[in-house]
């Protein structure tokens, strides 16, 4: 009895850890790497086109995070348009309508420094509303759980794609939006918003210098250092005949967190001593608000990374014409002064052909992470790449690799102008949009979807048995960052 | 019309079957369901709880077993069995075990479905579930028509002009030097101009020379994607109103300058076949 009784008993540990280990090694997933489908399981029915997605991390509670895309409020018309929050560091979302535009945002970015102690904020957005006029609204909220509509602290129209980063300094969030803004004089319409008191004032600066087509491009992208140095990358367009831009890549910088009274000045360009440092000068960057890369649209691509621990060495990244052939090609640069001078030419394993979404960002360890989505071989392929030596050696993991031809375009973006990647601790955080199909397949990292989904007959339902049509979703990731 | 009167002959069936227990009610069921967007019969399971993790509980949370689903979007994953969280008005109205309707709007979606309280009505006594396709489900489908009207009325009140109208002409519309600033942005509407020959004036003043100019976004950009988009020879109901979106609030037309609309929302562009409901909606 005893050898029988002692059988069974291991018999159930054993089957206890195999049951364990399958709950952890989900869909295949490696316990280190984590991608997860944001759709909810009481959303299973939905086949909208969730694209462009962003992302928020508490930074002294990284178990709360906050996602967004082009999802629309999915019970009425009227409604609020909703965001992804995840209290348990990314394993579950729940939707919650909670920012003040109706429906569904038309550009929606965010950060959650925590300044002001609010322990499930302090979140800043800028989002467009798009129902006749063009609205930028900045707002905060002190509890995303807690399901109340953002506070709007800012208003305007005649703005484009705000960009949002933020950083919690003695006790107040200090806020900065990139964005093009219609509204500056001659041309200069890039611009950061910058709120030094949480939102309740913002001002606004213009930041390009030069002479420009009439405008810059729409993408202006701030990134802050714990030191307060703030930098500011944008497309300074010098022309533009409608299918090219010609552009320099400008980055400016500011060393007291864009607080004193000439802000981001910092650098000049040592050709017309003029603020904002050429990083590259008259490149041609196709503009194409039609499906041109696979089913996405071309035009303006760009990310600044900074180390946090060391402002001195800051990244930029951005989309061109490329070589011959190539429709849009992604480079990254890099400085180690400041921003004073950058790397001649792209680093090593860096000019990526046929790609768009740059998103760059640099652990507390100074291995800088690069995501992208590339088209390749009719396929959507999204990586992540980290390096420790400036991209002389590299790790590429493939997070997703769907097929491009579907489901089908419902509008313009596709995938999204932009996608994004943080990092916080000992990982890089992300969201990226891609096919849903359930495929293991198309996840090599592995995946796990919290909607109804069959992974063995590779179909989605509603959560009753009906099926329910491919389309495009936002997904979670972590991965940990390379030792 | 057929759809109110299959609404009503729904509305007076739940009141049959349900006398004793809807004492008073139809129009304020029927008001409830227009502003509703779930409904479904359920039974009370627990007091200040929440049925999943990311909902904050409180003292109004209740968790409510579905019974049936009347109403949902087809996005929404609810049916008979799910645990449902409530957000009620007055907690103190309910007790574990109480059967009733709940017309609700969405709240939280996550592993379970939340919703916030418009209204209830008891089902007391009868012990008994609504069933799928039974009288309930029916009156709801039918009321789930009526919210359309509801929004259609809402947008016929607020346009300028409704027009049946046929599309004579569709043309980019190329903005005056001197006009409108030119932007260049992913958003761009790359306006374009339809020319409608209006057949029959539904609201507003009869047109001079019984022609409109229409300006609307061809971009299928997300900002412009529920906004119709107009074709050669498309013959359809239009709601329109006095363009202040483009910049550009008048175009010459034949030599003489006109004012120009917009048809800018979901809906407002609708199909021939609605024209009845459209007459009654606006004799309303």
């Amino acid at each position: 009895m005893k050898v029988l009784a002692a059988f069974w008993l291991r018999f159930l540990v054993l089957a206890a850890f195999v049951m364990i280990a399958g709950f952890v090694f989900v869909r295949g997933q490696s316990p280190a790497i984590k991608v997860v489908d944001l759709i909810p399981a009481s959303l299973s029915g939905e086949t909208n086109q969730d694209s462009e997605p962003f992302l928020a991390v508490q930074a002294v509670n990284p178990q709360i995070m906050v996602a967004s895309a082009f999802t629309p409020n999915p019970f009425s018309a009227s409604g609020n348009a909703p965001v992804y929050i995840s209290e348990d560091g990314g394993v579950t979302w729940v939707l919650s309508a909670i920012t003040p535009v109706q429906r569904m945002t038309c550009d929606i970015t965010h950060a959650m420094p925590t300044g002001e102690n609010h322990p499930r904020g302090d979140l800043h957005a800028g989002t467009l509303a798009c129902a006749s006029f063009i609205t930028l609204d900045e707002s905060e909220s002190n509890d995303v759980s807690a399901s109340a509509v953002m506070n709007v602290q800012s208003t305007r129209t005649n703005v484009d794609q705000p960009f949002v980063r933020a950083l919690g300094i003695s006790n107040t969030d200090h806020i900065y939006i990139g964005l093009n803004d219609f509204n500056q004089p001659n041309g200069h319409t890039a611009t950061v918003d910058v709120s030094v008191d949480g939102g309740a004032t913002y001002k606004s600066v213009p930041i390009e210098a030069r002479k420009t087509s009439g405008q810059d491009g729409p993408s202006v992208r701030p990134a802050v250092a714990g030191d307060n140095t703030v930098y500011a990358a944008f497309f300074g367009w010098r022309k533009f005949n409608g299918t090219v831009a010609t552009s320099d890549v400008v980055v400016v910088r500011d060393d007291t967190g864009g607080a004193g009274p000439n802000p981001f000045q910092a650098l000049k360009d040592p050709s017309d001593k003029l603020p904002g440092r050429i990083v590259v000068q008259r490149v041609s960057i196709p503009w194409s608000n039609a499906a041109t890369l696979g089913q996405e649209r071309v035009g303006s691509t760009l990310s600044i990374a900074v180390d946090p621990n060391n402002s001195s060495t800051v990244y930029v990244g951005w989309a061109d014409h490329g070589s011959k052939g190539d429709i849009y090609t992604l480079h990254v640069r890099r400085s180690t002064d400041r921003g004073v001078t950058w790397s001649k030419a792209d680093l090593p394993h860096a000019t990526i052909r046929n790609a768009t979404n740059i998103a760059l960002a640099v652990a507390n360890n100074g291995t800088v992470g690069l995501l992208y989505q590339q088209l390749s071989g009719g396929r959507w392929v999204t990586h992540i790449v980290q390096s420790r030596d400036a991209f002389a050696t590299v790790q590429d993991l493939i997070l997703a690799s769907v097929p491009a031809n579907t489901p089908a375009q419902q509008f313009l973006p596709y995938l999204g102008d932009y996608d994004y990647l943080l990092a916080v601790g000992n990982e890089f955080r992300g969201v990226f949009c891609a096919n849903n199909t359930p495929d293991l397949a198309n996840f090599p990292q592995g995946v796990t979807y919290q909607r109804a989904a069959d992974f063995s007959t590779k179909t989605l339902s509603d959560g009753s048995g009906n099926p329910v049509a491919i389309s495009i979703d936002p997904f979670y990731f972590s991965v940990p960052v390379k030792p | 019309m057929n759809t109110s009167r299959f609404f009503l002959a729904g509305i007076l069936g739940v009141n049959l079957l349900g006398a004793a227990a809807l004492p008073q009610a139809t129009s304020n069921q029927a008001a409830l369901a227009k502003q509703s967007s779930i409904v479904f019969a359920g039974t009370v399971s627990q007091l200040g709880a929440t049925s999943f993790a990311g909902v904050p509980k409180s003292a109004q949370t209740i968790v409510v077993r579905v019974d049936s689903v009347l109403k949902k979007p087809s996005a929404v994953s609810l049916k008979r069995g799910d645990n449902v969280t409530v957000e009620v008005k007055d907690p103190s109205t309910f007790r574990e075990g109480t059967q009733a309707t709940f017309y609700t709007d969405g709240w939280i979606f996550g592993s379970g479905v939340a919703v916030k309280e418009l209204g209830h009505e008891f089902r007391a006594g009868s012990g008994e579930a609504p069933k799928p396709g039974g009288a309930d489900e029916k009156a709801y489908q039918q009321t789930q028509e009526q919210i359309g009207d509801q929004e259609l009325q809402d947008r016929l009140k607020s346009a300028d002009f409704v027009v049946i109208g046929r599309v004579t002409d569709v043309h980019r519309w190329t903005v005056p030097k001197s006009g409108v600033p030119q932007r260049v942005s992913e958003h761009d509407p790359d306006w374009h101009e339809a020319v409608v020959e209006v057949q029959s004036v539904l609201k507003g003043a009869q047109v001079k020379g019984n022609k409109v100019v229409v300006r609307f976004p061809a971009r299928n950009d997300v900002a412009w994607v529920h906004s119709p988009k107009f074709a050669k020879n498309q013959q359809g109901i239009f709601c329109l109103n006095r363009d202040q979106t483009s910049g550009m609030s008048t175009e010459k037309v034949g030599g003489r300058q006109v004012t120009v609309y917009t048809c800018l929302g979901h809906g407002d562009s609708l199909p021939m076949s609605d024209a009845p409901r459209v007459r009654t909606l606006l004799k309303n």
